[in-house]
Parts: structure tokens; sequence; C-alpha cells
């Protein structure tokens, strides 16, 4: 909220205990309230000050061009040249001297017009900013002050604090309610400077009738008649409050009902009795189906939840959030009803959240306005427009208010606020607090130490023991609170076991050489439904993805409107930036959540990708293995240090279609499918210009973890000499290593320690679409040496073996 | 006769192994005199031919010729190596200046990084993490935490809805929630995670990740409280650090307070980072509101508490100096290589 300080200083003196506005600033925010900023508005006019013209002559070298000398007091005297007319000697002006920033940021400096120095500028209303329109500069009254600065002459030397008034104190959302927390916490006097006014003898109530039909949502209704209202400009006082806080003038009365709400919180409303069919006002909840128009000519479809203000046949204001088009005040209104209510906060709330409209008004409506403070703003607002618009007050005005609104009574003790807050209260200053904000003190009799407390109507916030505690603390200063010893945990309980592994995982993959990547959790639906193609793939190599994406009703934008379901797309989206920017290789991973709902409803599934992409330039190895292989075996690295030693990839599956069909395989964990691997389809590389060759992979972690952390058990290893075997075997290309690897294993036995590739060859001499694949066999037994006989025998076995299931040959 | 023979052969031996180049020569020369095939064995084939008296002479004789060349051999052999290996060495120079096959760490992210740091130093007072999902229902998001439909603390955290029940985390304090409900007080809980806001500028990014930390026991103070965060500031920031306390407001807790510490970047002398004040905003804090702990069927006379919520950018910001928040989510390569441990 903006607060204007000329405008507080009507209530409060505060400068009598602050210096400047930044320690009232810095009171405010130490005490709950925080203040964003601290606007110097005289700033705006630094070195503008008044003028005295001492000479007047015309520039020797332009008719148009008059030369004067001005001086701004003590002796100090300026060479200005102006093209202005209406000036003579002895005028008092307006100057603005070199340094000077005019409105429009008119920077003014010292410069030579035709030849003859200038050093400053005698300004015009419009070039203050005070005026749309002037002709020639300002002319001063004889009586003012040379030298003066100019915004303290205009009174534009306000200071303005943007006050960030957390959402429960609605009381602050007023001058007049700052003046009273700022009294509260500094032991000023507040008061509200209040005029006796007058009233006629006719009667408000035979004018219009009032009636409440909905007094739950409506608790309190107070309304008069004013006649004879001319509608025309506001006073300069009031315009520039206003313009201080930003607030647009408009006429005489609205401007005060406008006034009245940042003056006292409770916000009013004035209607144009001629357009009240049947002078009625009637307080009720809306009938379904029919539409207002508000104010700005918005039409609102109403269900009945709404509570309207109505005339005898129709709605002509949406009860605390904004008027009705055919209602408000015109220029040619003579006779008006004034509206001060309070109506619940929930209900204004509901309403304007479902339509979104927010105004000042239900802004503090929903809040909580002081149930109490009605008749007062009323009053206030009548007495300003009998002043200022010259209306004529009737008397006999409404307040229906058939259910007084009482807080209740808290009992604290305080020994209570001494435990909870950890330094010593005392009961002296507890009472002395208390009654500071507003508050009813009781001293119990029967316990010492002992209040009963009750808050005023406008302390919305305050109803329980731990609120007063808080209260306490804030106007005591939450300096008080000690630094205790931290507050350590006397019960061991360990952390959340996925938290561990996911941890685990990270510095896995780190290890590996994978920096760690975040991206959004919600992305653009078409995008996402681009890179991944059918999702049905994703589910086959089993990470569970729905075919349509939760949703956000309210995304900020379309490109962050479904949850994702992928890693993949964010993934991508981040090679993409890397290789545009010119880094040609890199490896990340990221560990994060993917979405889908299903009829048991949302599912969270966390997972594993991976994306490589490129190749460091190696000046040692030139024959680098295809990158989707060393990724792969990154991934078994993970597996090992998870300690699953049965897993195998499978290649001939149907794989989402983002990835190369060839250079693909789905992940087995122990029989499971749990991801999979691939090299990125060559088109998405097109689409999304990713020059390098780039590997992704992705892995179900809820499934990953199952079981987890395992039970590790220490193997012991034979003491005895190994002994190794190289197996050259020629096969059919289309069969796979890994299958020709499991069948030597299991021929191989328990002696068969270790097998590994270290070859494979195609062409030369081996026959079209065979290819060689050389393995090393190593051999060792636990019990014994092993004999040339033993390790022979086997290596038959398992030769015999492969060329039954393949018909491989040794080469 | 054979004996001469013999020194014959041992001093043709002797002159071979002098005039050896390399150890392999020598070896070979040794296989050729000494080897079971070679010259001296051979001739004791002819042993055969010698009388009775004259062989163990002639043993005699072989056996110091053997061990005459054996020793030679060791000695040669010595020579040769200590050569071999200063030739060795000389060639095996290496530009030490050169790079290696390439092998790298990957890095960490910012955000883990501080997530990985506020866990630890929260759990070495036994703190413990708990987590929850991010699509949440309204009942975790806002009503157990105070927030009853139309408050306008609602406002305060500009949600994503998913649908009239479903809203995305708008802060991490429905782990807390889940926690009060599934576990038996005390509770020392730690809630790390992402959360979202309708919220998108400079400074503000629609996802973003906070950690909250909750205290359920006996007895628990603002004093504790206040302890507790300064605790952790001067292990995240430096023993120099400062914190203070301003009032707010949260729905969930009462008394509430933000948390401010000393600028780490200027010690509290006042820069750009924290706007010339001196102090950064580090989090939100406060005593847990009884209807909190009501709302989790916790009788709110017999338990108390204190709950913290950190924003780990922000943090980041500070310690690291990130100048854009957009950083966070690019993954730069550039970005995140700065980041290790």
């Amino acid at each position: 909220m903006k607060v204007s300080l000329n405008w507080l200083s009507e209530y409060v003196d505060w400068k009598s205990k602050f210096e400047s506005p930044s320690d009232l600033a810095d009171a405010l925010t130490k005490s709950g309230l925080e203040v964003d900023e601290v606007l110097d508005r005289s700033k705006d006019y630094d070195n503008v000050v008044l003028g005295h013209i001492l000479e007047y002559g015309k520039h020797p070298d332009a008719d148009r061009l008059t030369l004067c000398q001005v001086t701004t007091g003590s002796g100090v005297v300026h060479q200005i040249v102006c093209g202005a007319t209406n000036h003579k000697e002895g005028d008092h002006v307006v100057v603005a001297l070199p340094g000077a920033v005019l409105p429009g940021n008119f920077k003014i400096k010292k410069s030579k017009i035709r030849g003859v120095e200038s050093s400053g500028m005698l300004c015009s209303e419009k070039e203050l900013g005070v005026s749309e329109e002037s002709e020639g500069i300002l002319i001063l009254p004889e009586s003012v002050t040379v030298g003066q600065s100019f915004s303290e002459y205009a009174g534009l030397d306000d200071v303005i604090l943007d006050v960030n008034v957390t959402s429960n104190r609605a009381d602050c959302l007023s001058h007049y309610g700052l003046a009273r927390e700022i009294a509260a916490i500094s032991g000023l006097e507040y008061s509200l400077p209040i005029k006796t006014f007058s009233t006629s003898a006719s009667s408000t109530k035979k004018e219009v009738g009032l009636f409440v039909k909905s007094a739950e949502q409506c608790p309190r209704f107070a309304g008069r008649y004013i006649s004879n209202v001319k509608i025309g400009p506001s006073p300069t006082w009031l315009k520039k409050y206003l313009e201080a806080v930003e607030i647009n003038s408009i006429n005489n009365v609205v401007d005060i009902t406008n006034f009245v709400m940042l003056e006292l919180g409770q916000p009013l409303h004035a209607y144009d009795v001629r357009e009240l069919s049947g002078r009625k006002v009637i307080v009720d909840l809306a009938e379904g189906g029919e539409v207002f128009t508000t104010l700005d000519g918005t039409e609102l479809k109403l269900d009945g939840s709404e509570l309207m203000i109505r005339d005898a046949d129709k709605p002509i204001g949406l009860a605390g959030i904004v008027g009705g088009k055919n209602s408000g005040i015109k220029d040619d209104t003579t006779d008006v009803f004034l509206e001060s209510a309070y109506f619940k906060p929930e209900q204004v709330r509901r309403t304007s959240r479902k339509f979104g409209i927010e105004t000042d008004a239900c802004y503090r409506f929903s809040r909580g306005t002081d149930p109490d403070g009605v008749l007062l703003a009323l009053n206030r607002a009548s007495e300003l427009i009998a002043e200022f618009a010259g209306g004529e007050l009737y008397d006999d005005h409404y307040d229906i208010y058939p259910n007084h609104i009482r807080k209740s009574a808290v009992t604290v003790d305080v020994k209570d606020v001494t435990e909870r807050l950890g330094f010593e209260a005392t009961n002296d200053k507890f009472e002395s607090w208390m009654k500071g904000i507003g508050c009813e003190v009781e001293v119990s009799v029967s316990q010492a130490g002992s209040f009963l407390i009750t808050p005023p109507t406008f302390r919305q916030d305050l109803s329980i023991k731990e609120d007063f505690i808080e209260e306490y603390a804030r106007l005591e200063g939450y300096d008080k609170i000690p630094d205790s010893e931290p507050f350590i945990a006397h019960k061991a309980v360990p952390h959340d076991v996925n938290y561990i592994l996911k941890r685990q995982t990270q510095n896995s993959m780190r290890a590996l050489g994978y920096s760690q990547a975040i991206n959004f959790a919600f992305l653009d639906e078409k995008t996402q439904a681009q890179i991944l193609g059918d999702v049905e793939l994703l589910n086959k190599v089993g990470l569970k993805t729905s075919a349509e994406p939760v949703k956000i009703i309210n995304p900020l934008s379309e490109e962050l409107g479904v949850m994702r379901t992928s890693l993949v797309p964010g993934l991508l989206k981040n090679v993409s930036h890397n290789s545009r920017h010119g880094l040609s290789f890199g490896k990340l991973f990221e560990i994060g959540p993917t979405f889908s709902k299903d009829s048991e409803g949302y599912k969270e599934e966390w997972r594993l990708g991976l994306s490589a992409w490129g190749k460091q330039s190696n000046i040692w190895s030139k024959s680098d293995g295809p990158l989707v292989l060393e990724v792969k075996s990154h991934l078994e690295n993970l597996l090992t240090n998870f300690n699953y030693t049965s897993f195998m990839w499978k290649g001939n599956v149907l794989f989402p279609e983002f990835l190369h069909p060839g250079q693909s395989a789905a992940l087995f964990l122990e029989g499971k499918n749990i991801g999979y691997i691939g090299t990125l389809h060559p088109k998405l590389n097109e689409d999304l210009k990713i020059r390098e060759t780039a590997v992704l992979a992705e892995l179900n972690l809820d499934l990953f973890f199952k079981g987890q952390p395992r039970l590790r058990r220490t193997k012991t290893f034979s003491k005895f000499p190994f002994v190794d075997r190289d197996l050259a075997l020629v096969v059919d290309k289309e069969i796979s290593s890994g299958e020709i690897e499991s069948a030597i294993s299991k021929a191989g036995g328990s002696l068969l320690q270790e097998i590994h590739v270290f070859d494979v060859f195609e062409g030369g001499n081996i026959e079209p679409g065979m290819r060689s694949i050389a393995f090393r066999l190593v051999y060792q037994d636990t019990d014994g040496t092993l004999t040339d006989e033993v390790v022979n025998a086997l290596q038959e076995k398992i030769i015999a073996a492969v060329a039954k299931k393949f018909g491989a040959q040794v080469r | 006769m054979l004996k001469n023979q013999i020194n014959e052969i041992r001093d043709e031996a002797l002159q071979a192994f002098k005039g050896a180049a390399s150890t392999k020569e020598l070896y070979d020369l040794k296989v050729k005199y000494l080897g079971r095939q070679g010259s001296l064995p051979a001739i004791m084939k002819k042993m055969k031919d010698v009388s009775p008296e004259e062989r163990p002479l002639m043993g005699q004789a072989m056996n110091q010729a053997k061990d005459a060349l054996e020793t030679a051999y060791l000695k040669f052999e010595e020579e040769l190596k200590r050569g071999e290996l200063t030739k060795r060495l000389s060639e095996e120079k290496l530009d030490m200046t050169l790079p290696g096959p390439p092998s790298k760490l990957g890095a960490h992210h910012p955000i883990e990084m501080v997530f990985d740091e506020i866990i630890d130093i929260f759990s070495r007072i036994g703190y413990y993490v708990r987590s929850g999902p991010m699509i949440e229902t309204d009942d975790h998001n806002f009503g157990a935490l105070n927030i009853p439909p139309e408050h306008p603390a609602r406002d305060m955290q500009d949600t994503f809805y998913i649908d009239e029940e479903h809203s995305l985390r708008p802060h991490t304090s429905p782990i807390q929630i889940r926690t009060l409900r599934s576990e038996k007080p005390p509770f020392y809980v730690l809630g790390p995670g992402g959360v979202f806001r309708c919220d998108s500028d400079v400074s503000h990014s629609p996802m973003f990740h906070q950690i909250e930390g909750l205290v359920v026991d006996k007895k628990v103070s603002m004093a504790d409280l206040k302890g507790t965060l300064s605790y952790f500031a001067s292990e995240f920031f430096g023993k120099s650090i400062k914190t203070r306390f301003r009032p707010s407001f949260f729905p969930f807790t009462e008394p509430s307070a933000e948390v401010d510490c000393s600028c780490p970047l200027c010690n509290g002398k006042g820069c750009r980072m924290c706007g010339h004040t001196g102090w950064v905003e580090i989090g939100g804090c406060g005593l847990v509101h009884p209807n909190v702990l009501s709302a989790s069927d916790l009788d709110n006379s017999e338990w108390q508490g204190f709950a913290f919520g950190m924003g780990i950018e922000r943090m980041a910001i500070i310690k690291y100096g990130i100048s854009d928040i957009r950083l966070f989510y690019e993954n730069d390569n550039r970005f995140l290589e700065q980041f290790r441990r």
C-alpha cells in the first residue's frame, strides 16, 4: 500500500519521534509492516527553486528570445535565455537550475543559446508536470520566498512509503489505521480530525427504502441520503493526496469516497438516486442466471451465490466489489445515496475470486474491515461531501446492524509469553502493550499474571493466545529474542531411504562424468507430444506414461501447460541449448518425477534421465567406440554400484520413436524392464538443431530402488592361479554378442569366472553376413590349481554349445 | 686335454660375453655356452671317455668354468641393464604438458549442492528428511496448514491448480503434514523439494525449490528457533554471520518471523546484494500454529513446535553470487561446471 507521509501527518505527528522517513520505515519494518520503498518525491524537483527576475531584455541575436538575469536568493544571479514572452522584470518565477531533471526526464544543463550563455530555465506549469497544458511560464505571486525549493512551495515534498501490509493486517490498509499502528509501536498520540456537521430536517428513510435480506453475508449496512450535490472537480488538497498514492481524481464525490477509504480503510459507495428504481436499496443474494454489468461494462453471469445490492427490479452493485454501470455518479447527479457497510470477508473474496475482479474495495473487504468503523466512515464522507460538493445531508440515516460483532475475550498468562518467546515478559509491559494496540485488558483476580484480553474489532487477526504472544514480541522488538543453542533432536530417526538412494545415484553419476540438470516439471504440451511420439512405446519399456498428460488449469503460459511425462524433452532442450552455445560435447543427468493419471489418481514416477552428446577430441585414441555403448557401460557401473549383478540389455523390441531403432536397448533388471538406452533419432537431431550424435537413457527409479539398500556380503576369492583362454567365434551378424556370452557362461559353469569381448571383426576372410567375435575367458578354481585337461574339456564343451545354439565356428 | 677344451670354451665365452651389445644378446650367448644344448654341457658328454681318476678333476674344471661364466654373466648383465634403462628413460621422455585422455567428474547443480549442505548441517543435529508428491491435495497444501478456503492468505501463494481438489504444491509445507499424520511425535523433520507458484520475472521462477524444517516437541520457544537458525546460518555462510528476526505473517505459524542474516558478501557493511542494508532475507519461520497441530490430531496442549522454510535458489544466489534466476534451469554446462565439491 502506498502511504503519503504528508497525509499521515494529519493523524499522527510521526516527525516528533522519528528523525527521517527512513527511520519511520525501519520502525515499521521491525514491527512487521515491511516497507519496500521510501520514495522522496521532493527529489523529483532537485535544483528547481523560486527566483526573481532582476533584469529583463532581448536576446542580442534572436528577436523571439528574452535574456533575463534571475536571482535565486543570497545574491546569486543566473543569466537565463527564455523563449516565453509572458514575463517581465520583477516577476517571481520557477527556475530549473543546471542539474535539475524535470518530468519526462528533461535534463537541465548549462548551455549556449545562439551564442549567449544560459544557465537554467524558467519553467511553465506543463514543464513542471503540474498541469497538462499551460501558456507561457508560471508567474508566482510576489509574496513567495525567493530561493525556496519548488517542491516545498508547491507541497510536492511528500515522501511515499510502499508498505507491504501482510494479509492479516487489514487494519493497516489506511492512513488512519497506519497512524494508529505507529502510535502503538512508538507511544505517540493519534487522532482523527473529525469536524462536526449538521443535517437538514429531511429524513433519509423517507427518501430511500433500505432492506438487508442477507444479514449473514452483510452484518452491517449504513446509508445516508444527500441531496443538491454539485458534481465538480475536487479541491487541490484532495487531488494532491489521491495523486500522491496514485489514485486518479475523477470528481468531488467519487474522490471523497476514495479518500475516506484510504483514510479509514472503509470502502464506500455512492449511488445516483435517479437510477434507483422504486427508490429502494436491497441487499440480497443474486438470482441464478441474472446478468450484471459492472461499472466498466463487463457482463457477469450470476449463479445465485453472489451478494448483490439491488433496487426494486435489478442488481446495481456486486456487494463490496464493484458498482453497476447503471447507478454510478454522473456529471449531472444531484441526489446520492451513500453506502457504508460491513460485508463478510469470505463472501466478498469468493465472488471476487470467481470473477477474477480485484478492486481496492474488495481488497479491503476480503481481508476484513472494521465493523465498528462503518458509521464513522459514513459520517466522515458526509461531512466532506457537504463541504466540498455542497450537498445537503439528510437526517435519520440507516444503520442496520442486527447482531453486533464482538471479539471474544482470551485469557493470556504472562508465564506462557515468557516461555514461548524465550525471554522474560513482565505483567506491566504486557498490560501496557495490549492496551496500546486497543485491547480491553482485565486483570485476573484469581491468578496473578493472568489477563483477560478483548481485542478491538479492527484487529481481526487477534483471536488466540499465540496472537497476543506475537503482539508482545513484536512490540517489544524481535531483537529481544535471544540466540539459544540449536534445538537438537533427542530421538534418532533415519532419513527417508529414497533420499539416501537418490543422493547415492547422484554421486555415482557425477563420478561417471555426468553433471546434474534440473528442468521444470511442466512444459509445452505440443513439444512434449512431438518429441515423445507414441507414449505407449514408453510404457512398453517399463516407464509408466499416460497418453494424456496431466494439465494445469491456470498455467502461466501454454509453454508451461502440462506436467512432463518423461525427462527426455527437458534433457534434449538442455542438449540443444549447450550445442547451440558451442559446447560440442557433454553429459547430463536429471533425477526427478514424471507425472501421469490413472483411475486411482495422480502418479509421480521418479526417474533417472541421461543425455550425452558429442565427443571430446582425444589425441591418444583415434578410434572411440560408439557413444551409446559408452553410456551403456556407465549405466552398468551405476547398476554395479547398487550391487546389482543380474541385468541384461535387449535390443530387438519396439522402442520409443525418438530413438534410433538400430541403436537402442531395453534394460532388464532381474527380469524386469526398467528403462531404455538409445541414440537420439537423427530426424530429431535435425528438428532440435543438435549437430552432435546424442544418446538418451531413462530409468524408472522406483523400480531401480526397490529392495535397496541391499545387504552386502563379501565373496571370498580363489588363492589359486587362473588360466585364461581366448576364443574367437565366427557367427551370423544378427546374433548378439550378449546372447553368445550367456551361452558361454552357462556352458562354462562355475569355474568360468570371467568373460569379456576383446575383439569384433567383419570382412577380410570372414564370409559376408558373418562376423568374428573374440572372447577372453578366465578360469579359476577355489579349491585347487586348474589342470590343462579340465580347462580344455570346458573349452570343448563351450565350443560345442555355441556351435549347436548359434552355428558358431571357431575361427 | 679335455680340461684345455673346457678352458678354451670358457675363455671364448668370456670374450663373447664382453662383446655383447644388449641383455638379449648376452642371454643368447649364455644359452649358447651354458644352455642345455650349449657348448660347455656338450663337453660333458665326452666325460665318459675320461679315465675314472681324471673325472673328478674334469668335473672340478667344468664347475669352475661354469661359475666363472655365471659370475661374468651377472656382471655384464647388470652393466648392460643399467645402460639399457638409461636409454629407455631418455627414449620415454613425454611432453608432460600434453592433455591426457579425457576424464572428467560431473558437476553438481547449485540447487542440489545447497540442498546437500543444508541437509547435512541439520542432519548433524538429528533432523531427518521426509518427502511428498508435487501434486498435492487442497487439504495438504492449505486446509491442514490453517489456510481455509477464502482465506486471504491463499493469495500469498499464487497456486497452479490441477483440478478442484489438487494443485502443485506452492510450498514444501505439505511434507510436514504428511509426516505429522503418519509418524509419532517428537518430530525433527526436513522437507526438501520443488515448489510452484504462478509468478515469473527477473527474480521469480514458476518452479523453484524450498526446504522446510519442522520440530514438534514438548516445549519449544522462539529462542530455540532462533538458536537453531543461527547455528544453521553460521554453518552455511560462515562463523561471523549474525541472524535477526523480523515480525511477519504466515497462517501456519504464530508468532511468525522473517529471518535475515548479515550479508555474507559484504559482512554486513552494505553492498548491492543486500540492497545496502547489510542484511539479506533467508527465509520465514515461526512457532507452529496450534490449529496446524490439531488438524493433524496432535494435542496442542501437549505438543509445541517450530517451523522454518528457506528458498534454495535464494540461498544459492546469496552464497554463490548467481546473477540470474534463469541460469538454474538452462543447465548450461559453462554454469554447472563451476559447482564442484
